[in-house]
């Protein structure tokens, strides 16, 4: 065999061997999880590692994306979805399996602005946020298939300010991009879960939307139909204990 | 197709034509002293204009947030010698597009330049025309089949750039909402497969066409042995 040929096959073998396959239960189960959720689940990971678990794999995403890539197959394990209707989508398609779905968490949607930024409104009937928008624009996950950016709107819309800010939305991919505007200062004014807001040092929180202004934001979890690791039931079971919990309690979230 | 999907066509050929047509100079000045000057830090020129080709587009999209942002050191720059803003309007989607489109202009560019004989460049020179002169009358009408072909090319990419767009100027119809983000938020909502493939095959038709464009110019131009830019 000529030389470039042998050094050729060499690296391919090399590379191979790199990437041989584990057995596929070296890693944790695979959580598909609501990008509000990160520092939570990460928490949540390390504390079920700590109790000498395989590590699970986290992937944090809008739960419109992750319910679509639940719909084309992805072999997940768990969802954990930021809406109950994201999860009711993935549930009319057969796609859970029956009786793990659970309601766990809670969560507020906050106005923020800029940590620099002196900006002050009181969030009531008809407040003027189109006013202190000005030119600018405010920064929301997308209205129209995320949770944050759905809350949000249907906050808006209680509230009377959705047609006066309709068209100075920056709309973001999830709520964490929405954030990570108003941190630059991008955007004066952005809305995102209470627990984005404390995750950050870069915004400040100006005022809470009022619980009744949209309906109430609600995390179900569960486990997937196509889910095959076997520690999958008792991360879930984890997450849904006291002690997971209140991982997510140190967080801000509101436990049920 | 909606009126709303026409919008969204349009304004994906808005935002390509003038980042392409913005990009064209600078491409074509980079890809010369590529091709033909020797300088100090030439490889690292080189290395420098192949960054977007290598580097994830998210990364390049938060790299541009934090330069060309409203509050970036370039963006405040722009708006207040210039008066261009490029957060959430269309002019942040053209300079995603530019710079994720550059590395292959540049390439094809200077693969044309240096397909021109420098002899009779330097024929040129003997016979008495300045350097200028040389250029515009001997190196660019030549060179000039690899600076269409890569400014197609450049359009082809453009018509689908993604990852840098929405991570710089998010997504919001009219202005940063071209064919590629379009299809995404599209893809969010259940329900919506006929939209998304109707817009799918437009951006198929769009890049497949300038592609196609692209090659026969640069058969046309005969560079390099086999004549392909790509």
């Amino acid at each position: 065999m000529p030389s470039v040929l042998r050094v050729y096959l060499g690296l391919l073998l090399a590379c191979l061997l790199l990437v041989a396959p584990v057995p596929a239960f070296a890693r944790g189960p695979l959580v598909l999880a609501a990008a509000s959720l990160q520092e939570a689940m990460n928490d949540a990971a390390k504390a079920w590692t700590a109790r000498r678990h395989e590590a699970p794999v986290l992937s944090f995403a809008g739960s419109s994306a992750l319910a679509r890539q639940i719909e084309a197959g992805a072999p997940a394990d768990l969802f954990i979805s930021a809406d109950e209707e994201w999860m009711d989508h993935v549930a009319d398609k057969g796609l859970l399996k029956p009786g793990t779905r659970a309601s766990f968490l809670t969560n507020r949607i906050v106005l923020i602005v800029p940590a620099g930024s002196r900006a002050n409104l009181r969030i009531g009937r008809d407040f003027p946020l189109a006013k202190a928008l000005g030119n600018s624009r405010l920064a929301m996950a997308d209205p129209n298939a995320v949770p944050a950016g759905r809350y949000g709107k249907a906050a808006l819309m209680a509230l009377g300010v959705w047609p006066s800010v309709q068209n100075r939305i920056a709309i973001a991919e999830n709520v964490r991009a929405a954030l990570l505007l108003v941190e630059r200062g991008e955007a004066p004014f952005g809305i995102v879960y209470a627990t984005d807001a404390r995750a950050s040092s870069k915004v400040r929180v100006v005022g809470v939307f009022p619980a009744n202004s949209h309906s109430p934001v609600s995390y179900p979890i569960a486990t997937l139909k196509a889910s095959k690791h076997p520690d999958a039931e008792a991360f879930r079971r984890f997450l849904l204990s006291r002690e997971g919990k209140a991982i997510f309690a140190r967080r801000g979230f509101s436990v049920r | 197709m909606t009126a709303e999907e026409w919008d969204i066509i349009l304004l994906s050929l808005k935002v390509s034509g003038v980042a392409v047509l913005a990009t064209l100079p600078v491409a074509f000045a980079i890809a010369w002293l590529l091709a033909r000057a020797r300088f100090p830090g030439k490889l690292l020129l080189d290395a420098f204009v192949h960054l977007p080709l290598v580097l994830p587009p998210v990364v390049m999209g938060w790299l541009l947030l934090i330069a060309f942002g409203n509050n970036g050191p370039i963006g405040r720059w722009f708006a207040e010698w210039v008066g261009v803003t490029f957060m959430f309007r269309w002019t942040g989607a053209a300079l995603a597009a530019a710079i994720m489109a550059l590395p292959l202009m540049v390439r094809a560019m200077r693969l044309s330049i240096e397909a021109v004989d420098p002899r009779l460049e330097a024929a040129a020179r003997t016979l008495g025309a300045s350097p200028l002169r040389t250029f515009f009358t001997i190196t660019l009408p030549l060179a000039r089949p690899g600076l269409l072909a890569g400014a197609v090319l450049g359009f082809a990419r453009s018509i689908g750039e993604f990852g840098a767009t929405i991570t710089f100027v998010s997504n919001i119809p009219g202005e940063t909402r071209t064919i590629p983000l379009a299809i995404y938020g599209a893809l969010q909502i259940p329900g919506n497969e006929a939209a998304v493939t109707r817009l799918a095959i437009i951006a198929v038709l769009l890049s497949l066409g300038a592609l196609l464009v692209s090659e026969w110019l640069a058969r046309r131009s005969g560079f390099g042995k086999g004549g392909h830019v790509l």
